[in-house]
């Protein structure tokens, strides 16, 4: 047990540095004069993550949960005849990302439909003050995931979206309800015969 | 037929004018190191152009020689990985994964061009230079390999937009940065399988010469030399 | 539960824990509305036009959408934005015809340099002291407009000064017509590596005050005396997408190219022959092969004007037989001979000369003797030859004073700086900087503080070229006419102005308002650009600029011949300092990242090996070996280069391509004030420099200056070299510091 004890103190000490080191980022557009020392003395832990922390965090596939601006229900929408690919993710046909609306979006069809509600006339506040929705990704591949992924062909190759992204048609707010691990993708790219090389994804 | 990605440099066309270093910087997110780490010799270069005093004054004669990975066939950077993580592709491509990449530098060592380079550090934009970051090419944290890939993500592009147009990539649609940026048009990049592209035609050349050939690395970079001048 | 979950989970929850407080979590950053809507992660393509030199290159921009960080209100956040991500040539503009040079490539690092000015500036401390304050554009307009209404109201217009580099676009024809409308002298241009003097010599030869445009994709035997035309002379994008059609673009032809020249640059070595003519004695070399062609008639001699302006011409240029020209130039005459004969039959062939000849005190001569040469062998308007790009008609400027005539003349009350950094790029000796700190009010337009605008009283940032309308007016490189011009390729980053229209605003709120025309730059050049007919201005920004057959009254007149100068005939270079005592000639050339130092603040171009030295983030000295060994220099050693007018400290680079008698340094590094990557970096050559300038031209004559050089102390470690690496070479030892 005390052994227990002393690896849990080793690894909250070890992710408080990770803390104090972010804390001492330096402030951007600091004139000092350019020395190697800056180069070489990167603030950040590695290029994906900050902090020793996140690190851990990452290693043990701890995820944090994701806390949006509003709460999004993304099945009254769903029901309503709205698809996913209409409007609010509309990119995801022409390129690598889905694309999250800005609240100018959302007033495409809201400046006019349902204006009493409170979470409409919250956007629309924001919206006259020109703040934007600033959404939480809830997928998405760490950088040191070196994933270049493109929704596009999958698209193209008729994946629907429930396959890598769940139910989301029944649910409010977005979850993660799969995981995209190396496996998940790599099975079905086996299935079907997709190409299956490393350069295919990564990097 | 799966693609076979070669590329020719004409050595009578380049003027070593270092566009192409340039333009694969600019395109490759490779980081700028500063003074110090580059006195260290840790500058990073995917491509570089070499050059050859030959004779003295005033019989003097310079030569060029952009140098990039020459994504062998026979690569010798692979077989001493001990993680994969610099392995060969379908397409003929001498991939990097970074994923797997744990740094023992061996295959920097085994490579007779000199064209892979070491993270010595985590790379840093200053701000807002971070906003010219290519979305499409990885940053290569401390600790691993990188090296030429032969603009991988143009190459997927490439693939990409010619399978959304429902054809086959045709020749010239897909050049990496390097090839892109050449004012005089020194560099050619293709097909070796399509024995109509530009870069097989070149490859036949009889000036076409390869890159230390007899360590029998079966390089696919093709250089076509010169003619000496009279 | 077992051991090892147990310990997983204590884990997970205490470093979750501790990390809770951490950082600022995503969603509490402020995101404000983006005022533009592009797909993500898909790249758009805009035109713009390279603003680095004159050749007016057509640019691809490579726009994505990214989370720029800014500040609204006093509230920070990000904002989706288009940014620029990387630069292309444009593939159907003529200039760059697809490709870019390694300058234009990094040029995007203008805009997001992280030493900006990001608002207007005033100087709170004494005209040295360099500290400023930040301060609203409206007050720094009213400032510049009171400044100038006060020099209105006292009749004293004159006293109005402008100072602009030598790029030119309708900026530069903003500048001008504002000058002129405003009643004070035309703005003074300075550039260190100007080309005036070939122009000078265009004129007398050919009536045509302009650079030349070279057909080398149809040549088949070049000969360029000096000039760096695939590196850093005139426009090397366009000649370098033609030499390459002329080496392997025909089938079975290749032209070929010999370089004269006593320093070798990349284009000499790429050249198929390299003559190391003694420098400043290229003219004659010229006159030596004009003597065989005329002797051996090799060709119809009817050389008419171009050859009337050298003596001796019609007698057939007896003092310039081979023997003669060989002991002056060094150059075998067998070899003056075979040069004749090769350039005289293998046709069509053309005459390049820039740079470095020109930069001798008989540089006029030299020009005016290849020109001669050409016309001699027809390389004038022909197919493989030379010829002049047709240009947009404009209003010409008044006669301009030069730089040093401004620094040694009345000082002005006003002065006006735009695009150019004469402390840094003009010799000392010129005491540019004197003149300067004597101004009563200087103001200066700039991306980043340099040398000469941190003497400035107030600082107004422009726009970089991909934030705003640009336009470039080529005046080579096409044989079609050409104007460069393109909308901006995203929003701006800060809070900055275009100098176009900030100029244009101050015309219009002075009390007796300049009517220019137009109260927007994009207007303005719109309407210059209405001689070109009704499409012009919407192809042009389709394509990053118009080009084509100019209609009829868009062209500018020839300017003809004017009163007809005495013949010239060679006289030695001169140099500024004793050969007895500075016995080597001095070299200061442009260098292939930094061109003329203007762009040492891009680090890109700081890591970019040099092509003949691969040195990076350095400066260096350039001696023969054999000068080296005399002297017992080694390489890397620093030494001491000492002119009359000062002495620099660099180390030693030992090039084989390089004459015995000469001393070279590439210009670009020495910066005292110039951003955190150029600021007290190497040195600068310039500032030993003799301020000698042309008679005919008041250009700087940049190599008539002499120079001791000696060892000062071993290797220090400042030449940081690529190839140290130790990569293929075929003299190990080759770039190892001793």
């Amino acid at each position: 047990m005390r052994y227990v004890t002393v690896l849990s103190c080793i690894v909250l000490s070890i992710a408080g540095a990770g803390c104090s080191w972010l804390d001492d980022r330096p402030a951007p557009y600091t004139s000092a004069p350019f020395t190697a020392q800056a180069h070489s003395g990167s603030p950040r832990l590695t290029t994906a993550r900050d902090t020793l922390g996140a690190a851990v965090n990452d290693f043990f596939w701890v995820k944090s949960t994701p806390k949006q601006p509003i709460e999004f229900p993304h099945n009254t929408h769903v029901e309503k005849g709205l698809a996913c690919t209409e409007y609010c993710h509309e990119a995801v046909t022409k390129g690598p990302q889905a694309g999250l609306p800005s609240v100018n979006t959302c007033l495409i069809c809201h400046a006019a439909i349902a204006t009493d509600r409170p979470r409409i006339q919250q956007i629309t506040q924001m919206s006259e003050k020109g703040i934007d929705l600033s959404w939480q990704r809830v997928y998405g591949f760490a950088p040191a995931a070196h994933v270049r992924f493109n929704h596009a062909p999958h698209i193209r190759a008729n994946v629907e979206c429930a396959t890598c992204h769940g139910d989301i048609a029944h649910q409010t707010v977005a979850q993660r309800n799969v995981d995209h691990n190396m496996g998940f993708c790599v099975t079905c790219h086996r299935e079907k015969h997709a190409p299956n090389d490393c350069l295919t994804c990564h990097y | 037929m799966a693609h076979r990605w070669g590329m020719a440099v004409d050595l009578d066309r380049c003027t070593g004018c270092e566009a192409c270093v340039t333009a694969c910087r600019a395109e490759n997110n490779i980081p700028t190191v500063g003074d110090l780490q580059a006195s260290r010799g840790r500058a990073i270069h995917w491509i570089r152009v070499e050059r050859y005093f030959e004779g003295e004054f005033p019989d003097v004669k310079v030569n060029y020689r952009p140098v990039m990975c020459q994504q062998c066939d026979a690569a010798p950077c692979e077989p001493v990985c001990p993680t994969y993580a610099s392995h060969h592709n379908d397409e003929g491509l001498n991939a990097q994964v970074y994923n797997r990449c744990i740094g023992t530098r061996y295959c920097a060592n085994a490579c007779p061009y000199n064209v892979r380079f070491f993270d010595f550090f985590n790379p840093v934009w200053e701000k807002p230079m971070h906003l010219q970051l290519n979305p499409d090419v990885s940053l290569r944290e401390v600790g691993v390999m990188e090296k030429c890939t032969f603009c991988v993500q143009r190459i997927a592009a490439g693939k990409d937009a010619a399978a959304a147009d429902k054809r086959e990539v045709k020749d010239g649609d897909i050049k990496p940065a390097c090839v892109q940026g050449c004012p005089s048009k020194a560099l050619v990049f293709g097909d070796l399988n399509d024995p109509e592209s530009e870069v097989s035609r070149l490859a036949e050349s009889p000036r076409g010469t390869k890159l230390l050939e007899d360590l029998g690395t079966a390089p696919k970079v093709t250089y076509l030399q010169g003619v000496e001048h009279a | 539960m077992d051991r090892r979950t147990f310990i997983k989970l204590t884990a997970i929850t205490g470093t979750s824990a501790t990390l809770a407080s951490c950082g600022v979590p995503e969603h509490q950053i402020i995101r404000f509305v983006p005022d533009e809507e592009l797909v993500p992660g898909v790249a758009e393509w805009k035109p713009s036009v390279c603003p680095l030199c004159s050749a007016g290159c057509g640019l691809n921009v490579r726009v994505m959408m990214a989370d720029v960080d800014v500040t609204k209100d006093g509230q920070s956040g990000v904002v989706r934005k288009g940014v620029a991500k990387k630069l292309e040539g444009f593939p159907t503009h003529p200039i760059s015809q697809g490709g870019l040079c390694a300058r234009g490539q990094a040029a995007i690092q203008i805009t997001y340099h992280p030493d900006r000015i990001v608002q207007p500036l005033k100087r709170t401390g004494g005209r040295t002291s360099g500290t400023f304050e930040p301060i609203t554009w409206d007050q720094a307009i009213g400032e510049v407009v009171g400044k100038l209404d006060a020099l209105a109201g006292a009749d004293n217009t004159k006293a109005l000064a402008i100072l602009t580099g030598g790029r030119r676009s309708h900026r530069r024809l903003l500048f001008d017509q504002f000058a002129a409308r405003f009643g004070a002298p035309a703005p003074i241009v300075y550039e260190l590596f100007s080309d005036d003097l070939l122009r000078r010599a265009n004129q007398l030869s050919f009536g045509a005050a302009q650079l030349p445009t070279f057909d080398l994709a149809n040549a088949n035997y070049v000969l360029a005396f000096g000039a760096d035309f695939l590196g850093t002379w005139n426009a090397p994008v366009a000649q370098a997408a033609a030499f390459g059609q002329m080496r392997r673009g025909r089938v079975g032809v290749r032209g070929a190219l010999v370089q004269v020249e006593a320093r070798m640059t990349p284009t000499g070595a790429t050249a198929d022959e390299w003559v190391a003519a003694k420098p400043g004695t290229e003219g004659v070399l010229a006159l030596g092969l004009a003597h065989v062609i005329m002797r051996d008639k090799l060709h119809p001699t009817d050389s008419g004007r171009a050859g009337a302006l050298i003596d001796g011409w019609s007698a057939g240029l007896p003092d310039y037989n081979p023997d003669r020209v060989a002991s002056i130039t060094g150059v075998a005459a067998r070899r003056v001979e075979r040069l004749a004969h090769d350039f005289a039959q293998r046709e069509p062939s053309v005459a390049i000369v820039g740079g470095v000849p020109l930069a001798h005190t008989n540089g006029l001569f030299t020009a005016l003797a290849v020109n001669a040469l050409n016309e001699l062998v027809g390389a004038v308007s022909r197919k493989g030859g030379l010829s002049f790009t047709p240009q947009l008609v404009h209003a010409p400027a008044a006669a301009r004073s030069s730089l040093a005539q401004f620094a040694a003349g009345v000082v002005p009350q006003v002065l006006v700086v735009d695009d150019v950094n004469p402390v840094f790029g003009a010799p000392r000796a010129m005491k540019v900087r004197e003149a300067l700190v004597k101004v009563p009010f200087i103001v200066a337009f700039g991306h980043v503080v340099d040398e000469t605008n941190v003497l400035a009283d107030l600082i107004l940032p422009d726009h970089t070229f991909l934030e705003s309308w640009v336009d470039a007016l080529p005046e080579s490189g096409s044989a079609q006419a050409v104007v460069s011009v393109a909308a901006p390729a995203m929003k701006p980053l800060f809070d900055t102005r275009a100098t176009g229209d900030v100029l244009l605003q101050v015309a219009s709120k002075l009390q007796k308002p300049i009517d220019l025309g137009a109260t927007t730059y994009d207007a303005y050049v719109k309407a210059a650009l209405a001689p070109l007919g009704d499409e012009a201005w919407s192809t042009a920004q389709k394509q990053a600029g118009w080009w084509g057959d100019l209609p009829k009254g868009a062209a500018a007149p020839s300017t003809g011949a004017d009163a007809k100068p005495s013949p010239v005939t060679f006289v030695d270079p001169s140099f500024n300092g004793e050969a007895g005592e500075y016995p080597l000639q001095f070299l200061p050339y442009p260098s292939a990242a930094f061109y003329d130092g203007s762009l040492a603040h891009l680090p890109w171009l700081q890591e970019l090996p040099d092509p003949m030295t691969s040195a990076m983030w350095s400066s260096w000295v350039e001696l023969n070996p054999k000068t080296a060994e005399r002297l017992g220099i080694g390489l890397g050693d620093v030494v001491e280069v000492t002119s009359m007018n000062g002495a620099v400290k660099a180390p030693a680079f030992l090039n084989p391509a390089l004459s015995p008698d000469i001393v070279a340094m590439p210009v670009g590094q020495g910066h005292t004030n110039f951003t955190r990557y150029a600021s007290g970096r190497g040195v600068n050559p310039i500032d030993i420099l003799a301020p000698v300038t042309h008679e005919d031209t008041g250009t700087l004559a940049w190599a008539a200056t002499r120079v001791k050089v000696a060892r000062v102390s071993e290797p220090d470690g400042r030449l940081i070299m690529f190839s140290a690496r130790g990569e293929l070479r075929e003299n190990p030892h080759e770039g190892e510091t001793r």
